[in-house]
């Protein structure tokens, strides 16, 4: 018997079975105590609630909301206005990223010096405080009367309002998804291409495949556009309201400029620590080829920086998705903010706080794992150590 | 053979008049004089930090030098942007750290600039790159990643990709210091074939046995001048020069 506690193997399954044993004891515990305490509240748990109507409205929605509208189209309406917030965040701190990234890793002293500054204010000054002051700055802009006007968009302190086209719910997701694909397109086009065709042909390729796409796009929209409506419904000024258009509130576009700046100043540091993991010897070797130095940055530059930046950009994506949560610092109906006012109303505490947390789960979990194919797609083949 | 018109036949393949070049206020070649001939094989020796790697990373612009000419293959090399891109198709390069592009397959490393830069078509290149990887003795490692090979075996590679270009002049810049001993010879074995055929070689190396059996001349360099240049024989054996000296009884001494 001493001699088989003495065994290595048994040691540690005996080990594992006393963790998992105590775990699952104190989970039981917690649940136990939850019931009982809920039982004696008079709560009755469960997720009946679900198909309730909430009774009270949403400020943002992409999808049609009324109050009489039960709790799961809620809960969906929160998890698109998050995606849809953590998408253009991402997308626009990316941009934002990148420029400033490149503009630390310039020869250009004037360019280094702005790309420091920036960082060192915007990455030190808590992102609550950069949601509060654009959020200050948009509502202080001019009301509807005087707004600022361009290119079919109007800026006020109601928000922004900008054109759409009057189409069908069905034709305006295929659209997206043609428009979508008109970026996509060329760019897989191209990797499929690369080295297997003279540069010239590719970007003929690649041409033809954005031009396709983007003619799907105009066919669908002729196609799907609503009878007796202009194609295009542009915001205007009515009375002392704006009336058409889309509008996008004050709340979001705060949050989406301050995860974009915010997010924007973290990313650079990632764009300029994977540029500068590039070897000097990579880009000399490619000067002596007689490469030109715009090919030397597409064809080795970049693509060796993009591996290291990947990791670690991934990180910072899911972070900044889950800093939408500040949604519900200045009232944008983001899934968080969804989840709290459900709470307040229904009581179904564990319920909502179970959903929400599946809910950034699912999509963190997504988010890293397509990122983790990349990765492991793009991946350097062998023991890198050797130069 | 000449791409564009920025180089020109006759007179040597690389000329450099009164060299001079500084990082900063540290003066790393003095009046560098140096003429090579079209097919002739350079060694250029010396201890470290004498400016020989500094000499030939400016014949293809990796440096850029302050004072004095470089002329290559008849074209003054200068800030102007068409004669460097027509020097660099011209003139291959192999690096200590070998420097192969680590995203690519080994024959994409060795088509790389022939289809971009000479406007080869693929299948051109492939059968140029397969033919060069048979050269340096590796063809069997085509669709491997650099960081898959040995160390020598990545030289060859870079060997290949640099041949692949077709150049007239090759530079060797310490090509076996970052090798295992066993692996020094089968980089040598390919460089000894390339000189059999002709190639014009400027090669920086400590092998002093490769010197001796491929080196038109040896030129020695000390604190970034020219010290001395003589035939190997000479070179080796009947070098008067005290700095020479010293230098040989330190790298032939052990």
């Amino acid at each position: 018997m001493v001699s088989l506690l003495r065994n290595q193997k048994v040691r540690n399954a005996l080990l594992q079975v006393l963790y998992v044993g105590s775990l699952a004891a104190m989970v039981l515990a917690c649940v136990m105590i939850a019931r009982r305490n809920l039982a004696a509240q008079g709560i009755t748990s469960g997720f009946d609630f679900l198909f309730k109507s909430t009774g009270w409205d949403v400020n943002f929605s992409l999808l049609p909301a009324t109050a009489n509208d039960p709790y799961w189209w809620y809960f969906l309406i929160g998890i698109i206005n998050t995606l849809f917030l953590g998408s253009t965040g991402l997308l626009m701190a990316t941009v934002v990223g990148t420029i400033v990234g490149l503009a630390r890793t310039s020869s250009n002293e004037l360019a280094r010096l702005l790309g420091r500054t920036y960082v060192d204010i915007f990455r030190n000054i808590p992102l609550i405080l950069q949601v509060f002051f654009w959020y200050a700055v948009i509502t202080h802009l001019p009301t509807p009367r005087a707004a600022h006007q361009g290119l079919g968009m109007l800026l006020t302190s109601r928000g922004l309002y900008v054109p759409v086209p009057n189409v069908g719910n069905l034709a305006m997701v295929a659209t997206a998804v043609a428009l979508i694909a008109a970026v996509v397109l060329p760019v897989w086009l191209g990797r499929t291409a690369r080295l297997s065709r003279p540069v010239g042909e590719r970007l003929g390729i690649q041409v033809a495949g954005a031009a396709a796409a983007l003619v799907c796009a105009a066919i669908i929209l002729a196609v799907g556009r609503l009878p007796d409506l202009p194609l295009v419904d542009f915001p205007a000024l009515q009375g002392l309201n704006l009336r058409g258009g889309l509008r996008i509130p004050p709340e979001f576009s705060a949050l989406a400029i301050a995860i974009a700046i915010y997010g924007g100043s973290y990313i650079a540091e990632i764009v300029r620590g994977g540029f500068k993991s590039v070897g000097k010897g990579q880009m000399e070797a490619a000067q002596s080829l007689g490469l030109s130095p715009w090919r030397i940055f597409t064809l080795v530059r970049l693509p060796l920086a993009l591996r290291a930046m990947l990791p670690i950009l991934a990180n910072q994506y899911v972070w900044l998705m889950k800093a939408t949560t500040m949604g519900i610092a200045v009232g944008f109906t983001d899934f968080f903010m969804i989840v709290a006012l459900t709470i307040n109303h229904s009581g179904q505490t564990l319920e909502a706080i179970g959903i929400l947390m599946a809910g950034f789960l699912a999509i963190n979990l997504s988010l890293a794992a397509v990122f983790n194919r990349i990765n492991r797609a793009i991946a350097l083949k062998g023991n890198q150590l050797r130069g | 053979m000449i791409a564009g018109n920025s180089t020109k036949s006759g007179g040597p393949a690389v000329r450099l008049e009164n060299l001079d070049k500084y990082y900063g206020t540290f003066r790393a070649l003095r009046n560098v004089n140096l003429s090579v001939e079209r097919g002739e094989k350079i060694v250029v020796c010396g201890p470290s930090g004498s400016g020989k790697s500094t000499m030939i990373r400016c014949i293809n612009r990796l440096e850029q030098h302050n004072g004095g000419r470089i002329t290559v293959l008849g074209a003054e090399l200068n800030d102007d942007v068409g004669n460097i891109d027509g020097i660099r198709r011209e003139v291959g390069m192999v690096f200590q750290h070998f420097n192969l592009f680590p995203h690519m397959t080994v024959l994409e490393n060795c088509m790389l600039a022939p289809m971009i830069v000479r406007k080869q078509p693929r299948a051109e290149a492939e059968v140029r790159a397969r033919r060069y990887l048979e050269k340096v003795r590796i063809p069997e490692q085509a669709m491997k990643f650099p960081g898959q090979l040995s160390g020598g075996q990545q030289q060859r590679v870079a060997i290949a990709r640099a041949l692949c270009m077709q150049p007239q002049i090759m530079l060797f810049d310490e090509p076996t210091s970052a090798l295992d001993p066993e692996m020094i010879s089968e980089v040598l074995d390919v460089m000894v074939t390339l000189a059999s055929e002709g190639m014009t070689m400027i090669c920086v190396t400590h092998e002093m046995g490769f010197a001796r059996r491929v080196a038109d001349r040896v030129v020695f360099m000390d604190a970034g001048e020219i010290v001395e240049e003589a035939p190997p024989e000479e070179f080796f054996s009947a070098s008067r020069n005290e700095r020479t000296q010293r230098f040989l009884s330190q790298v032939l001494g052990h």
